[in-house]
């Protein structure tokens, strides 16, 4: 395939992918552009393949086919609950990509660039790596986090700004002695020259340390160096950050994805690359912020990690008695009301529930009541992350609403149930400025006429914040495991 | 317990405080019941129908009275029913504590325990037994009617072959229980009506009944609620500006409904003489102020009056025209008042003054005058508006005009130093680069919340394209770049298929 064919089948590839996240804009064409998606990505993977720059394919063809029968098992039998650990996964996947592609890049001298193309070109190289370790290393923390291998709390190491600052400059640093490593022969030979002189070493050994460590004269090690201080700086990045801010970090580890990609669309010119990284980074970007927002959080913040870094004094302590209520009065609750709405939380996720809910919901719409779902953005692990829960359970998506389609209407609510959720229904919130959460807007179902609070105990959330809704006149807590309860419930209702 | 309902003997008054359905439950809460005869027939009921309920009819009130431990009345005891009451009895009725200073000492001297449904507080667990609301509703809507009869013009537009008929305009000062229950019935007649409320917390509430509220441009006014959810009698000033607003609505609306009271002073005098005689002839004012002295100068309590071709009705009793309900609304209260004071459930009533509604309500207990109560700790209305603790701001060291545009002049000075060093071949990547950034931008604000996970998995998989990079190395002569390049197109291969199968996956979920 001539060049100009193949730089056309990369238009058709970018422009089939532009369209692919355009018809994710809504349910009715969200399948076509999945499909525009696979479409784009077999012209890209074709016309390469079948382009000047690839002439042998033993190591290709195997290669394609064990990854993707490796990623159709996965696809095919995650379990959406687990949605969020595949997601990290997989953008830990693009991360280790992006550092093999870097290094390779790297070794290969044929491209035979001079002066500052060279340096641009070493940048580019340097960057990508440094994008792609930390992508592929926040995203196995994340995905540690998610799976509860390792413990959602932060971990808050001292000075933990300063490590971050010092892993920072030590990047730049490192890229500085990069670029002049690949430029003269670097500074290891002299400093071994010197080391020489200083311990009288004899020159067998110095010379035996040079010609074996090839490395330490073309700028490897440094950017060997660099990939574990990225590597590191990955990991406690995400360490840091608490388990209610998991969705902001799994939509910015989709970003640097992006921008990984971008980098390696730099480093070998090619525009496919760059056009499909920006599309993912800034979509991931917007991502990012839009669950920021919905937290009320600055993104700076929940990046730098740990919680309530400003507030300015202490939080009301929530005084009051939880008025508990029975399976039984549940279901008597929720026969005699006209206008129910669910608000599902991380606990449904947790507790599976979301089959018995759909259940639940399918009964009394039976019934003739109007059953809705609210959903918070940052409920769950990531963005969306209930709509696909509650799609799984064959929820019609058409009853499931967002957060500001509902707070307005909540003085025709019966009955809201929530399930699992603490924070995104705090009504501190809005209420105390010293709230941790304060400012973050939240589901108002204390402004309906009963709340039912389905808890594990009385426990608070993941911000660690406790929630005066739980002491309201209003509501009603159903304690116990959410599933089984859920299925008492059920039992009841149809008894 | 034994409860008797005499007769009401206060002239017009048709409404009486039992009911056979609410008899029924008063008698399973072990009070037994009896009534004087002929006392519901006034609002339609029969004695076999308190009969058949289970009370007991009695002939005369003497007896009655005599023989009953509580009295359940709808009026303030009068003429020689304060006689009739001997010490130890009970009184629920309505009392008007406030303008009734007289009735209260002599009731007090009696030694008696009296009740007074106008004192019940305004609070949401005491809404049950507001006689005041159910009252002022009826009140409300019947003014209306009464209105409609002495209006000689349609309420609704109408536009026939004979020409055009413009809808009436009616102005509701007061927006109170029966404010709201007027403007409701004027708006389903077809009128345009209008709203005026010193408390601009109700507002909303008119706006929701889909009549105009009145604003009144004034400021430096705190606004008029008082506790209770009741109005307060307002500066000088904002009764000036509200006498200017109510002289210039004179001259346009139709028909004038004032139900200001404020509670213990006489009502406020808002509608002159002058304004009065500015309205158009076959002009129709209803005063539900009137019993209190009324709302407008002209008005004569318990009268139709046409004065400069206005009709004033001052009609205190507007509920007792509706006496069948109104008995039926008010007996209910009385029941749940009841239910109150009688927690047990054995037919004894115990006056517990921990109880803050019941505390509220007495205003006589065991001869000692406990009125006006403490001050109640709920309102009706919002509460006052919690104080956020100020932060102090921070004063800023970059005006806010030149802080809009920072990020612009810090990014195209970025662009154009990289522009200045860059050869050709980054810039134009660089180009392509910050347009698809845009793209981007501009198409992912669409995806809706619910579509962001399957946004997150397929741009995962699209991120694979990484694998085009590995592609392109994969052919090198070097082995170890080869080697590299084949694992990375193993790897981000996992991603392309995984990505796109489970985004297919999850989107076939998603139905309708």
């Amino acid at each position: 395939m001539s060049h100009g064919l193949v730089t056309m089948s990369y238009i058709v590839a970018m422009i089939l992918f532009i369209l692919s996240l355009s018809g994710l804009s809504n349910q009715e064409t969200a399948r076509k552009g999945n499909y525009y998606g696979m479409l784009g990505m077999a012209i890209a993977i074709v016309a390469t393949a079948l382009s000047a720059l690839v002439s042998s394919y033993e190591i290709l063809i195997i290669a394609l086919l064990i990854g993707g029968l490796i990623g159709t098992k996965a696809a095919l039998t995650v379990e959406m609950t687990q949605m969020p650990e595949l997601v990290a996964i997989m953008h830990s996947l693009v991360g280790v990509a992006a550092v093999l592609v870097g290094y390779a890049n790297f070794m290969d001298d044929s491209a035979g660039l001079e002066g500052v193309e060279k340096t641009i070109h070493e940048v580019e190289i340097y960057v990508g790596i440094l994008i792609g370790a930390i992508t592929f290393s926040g995203s196995v923390i994340a995905f540690g986090k998610l799976s509860g291998r390792l413990g959602g709390k932060p971990l808050l190491l001292p000075n933990r700004h300063f490590l971050n600052l010092g892993l920072l400059i030590s990047a730049i640093l490192l890229g500085h002695y990069f670029l002049n490593s690949t430029e003269t022969s670097g500074i290891f030979p002299k400093l071994i020259t010197q080391l020489e002189s200083t311990f009288n070493l004899s020159h067998e050994t110095s010379s035996w340390f040079l010609n074996h460590f090839e490395a330490l004269k073309n700028g490897t090690f440094p950017l060997f160096l660099m990939t574990i201080v990225a590597l590191v700086f990955g990991i406690h990045m995400v360490m840091a950050i608490g388990g209610a801010d998991m969705p902001v970090v799994v939509s910015m580890l989709n970003s640097y994805s992006g921008w990984a990609a971008a980098a390696t669309g730099f480093m070998l010119s090619n525009d496919l690359l760059i056009v499909t990284g920006a599309l993912v980074g800034s979509s991931g970007a917007i991502l990012s912020y839009i669950m920021c927002r919905a937290m009320n959080r600055h993104f700076l913040s929940v990046i730098a990690g740990g919680f309530g870094t400003s507030s300015g004094g202490k939080a009301a302590e929530i005084v009051g008695d939880v008025q508990s209520i029975t399976v039984e009065e549940t279901a008597q609750l929720l026969l005699s009301a006209k206008n129910i709405m669910i608000i599902p939380g991380y606990g449904m996720a947790v507790a599976q529930a979301q089959h018995t809910v759909y259940e639940m919901t399918k009964l009394l719409r039976g019934k003739g009541k109007k059953v809705g779902f609210g959903i918070h953005p940052v409920a769950g692990r990531m963005p969306g992350h209930m709509n696909v829960l509650l799609a799984e359970a064959k929820v019609p998506y058409d009853i499931v609403y967002e957060m500001d389609e509902i707070n307005d209407d909540w003085g025709e609510v019966d009955v809201s149930i929530v399930i699992g959720a603490n924070d995104i229904v705090n009504p501190s919130a809005l209420t105390d400025p010293n709230s941790p959460i304060a400012g973050m807007p939240v589901i108002e179902c204390w402004k309906g006429e009963t709340t039912i609070v389905m808890k594990r105990s009385m426990a608070s959330g993941y911000a660690g914040v406790g929630n005066p809704l739980f002491v309201m006149e209003n509501t009603r807590m159903l304690f116990g495991d959410a599933n089984a309860t859920l299925q008492a419930v059920l039992k009841a209702l149809n008894g | 317990m034994k409860i008797g309902i005499p007769k009401e003997i206060h002239d017009g008054e048709k409404r009486v405080a039992l009911m056979p359905d609410s008899a029924t439950h008063l008698i399973k809460l072990g009070f037994t019941l009896s009534i004087e005869s002929g006392a519901g027939l006034a609002a339609d009921i029969s004695d076999e129908a308190y009969k058949t309920a289970g009370v007991e009819i009695v002939k005369t009130s003497k007896t009655l009275w005599k023989n009953a431990d509580i009295i359940l009345k709808v009026r303030a005891p009068e003429g020689n029913e304060v006689d009739l009451l001997t010490s130890g009895k009970t009184l629920i009725s309505f009392i008007w504590a406030g303008q009734n200073p007289e009735l209260l000492e002599k009731l007090a001297a009696k030694n008696v325990t009296v009740l007074g449904m106008d004192s019940v507080p305004r609070m949401s667990r005491a809404q049950k037994l507001d006689a005041l609301s159910s009252m002022a509703n009826i009140a409300g809507y019947r003014a209306i009617v009464e209105a409609a009869q002495h209006f000689g013009r349609f309420f609704t537009g109408q536009i026939t072959a004979a020409g055009k008929i413009p809808p009436a305009k009616v102005l509701v000062i007061g927006a109170g229980v029966a404010g709201l229950a007027a403007i409701g019935t004027a708006k389903g007649m077809g009128a345009i009506v209008r709203a005026f409320d010193t408390r601009p917390e109700v507002k909303e509430q008119i706006e929701s009944m889909d009549a105009e509220f009145l604003m009144l441009d004034f400021k430096n006014e705190e606004g008029g609620s008082g506790t209770g959810g009741y109005a307060k009698t307002m500066s000088p000033e904002f009764i000036a500006a509200e006498m200017a607003l109510f002289a210039q609505q004179a001259k346009e609306v139709d028909i004038v409904v004032t139900t200001a009271l404020i509670p213990g002073k006489p009502a406020p005098k808002l509608i002159t003489s002058e304004m009065v005689q500015s309205m158009r002839a076959g002009s129709v004012i209803v005063d539900l102020a009137a019993e209190q002295g009324g709302n407008c100068e002209l008005t004569e309590k318990d009268k139709v009056v046409v004065k400069h071709g206005v009709t004033i009705i001052g009609y205190t009793n507007l509920p007792s025209r509706l006496a069948n309900q109104s008995s039926q609304l008010y007996a209910t209260n009385l029941r749940h008042l009841l239910t109150e004071l009688c927690p047990q459930k054995d037919g004894t009533i115990n006056v517990n003054f921990d109880d803050e509604v019941l505390r509220g309500a007495t205003v006589i207990k065991e001869g000692k005058i406990t009125w006006p109560p403490p001050p109640p700790t709920l309102s009706a209305a919002p509460a006052a508006k919690v104080e956020a603790a100020v932060v102090p701001e921070k004063s800023a060291l970059i005006p806010a005009s030149l802080k809009q545009f920072a990020p612009l002049i810090v990014g195209v000075f970025a662009l154009f130093s990289v522009g200045s060093v860059a050869p050709a071949s980054f810039i134009s990547h660089f180009t392509v680069f910050v347009l698809t950034c845009f793209i981007g931008y501009q198409v992912i604000w669409n995806v809706k919340p619910s579509l962001h996970t399957p946004l997150m998995s397929v741009t995962n998989a699209i991120s694979g394209i990484i694998v085009i990079g590995a592609l392109v190395q994969v052919s090198s002569q070097n082995t170890n770049i080869s080697l590299l390049a084949g694992l990375a197109i193993l790897i981000a291969s996992i991603n392309i298929s995984g990505g796109f199968l489970v985004t297919r996956r999850m989107l076939e979920m998603f139905r309708k």
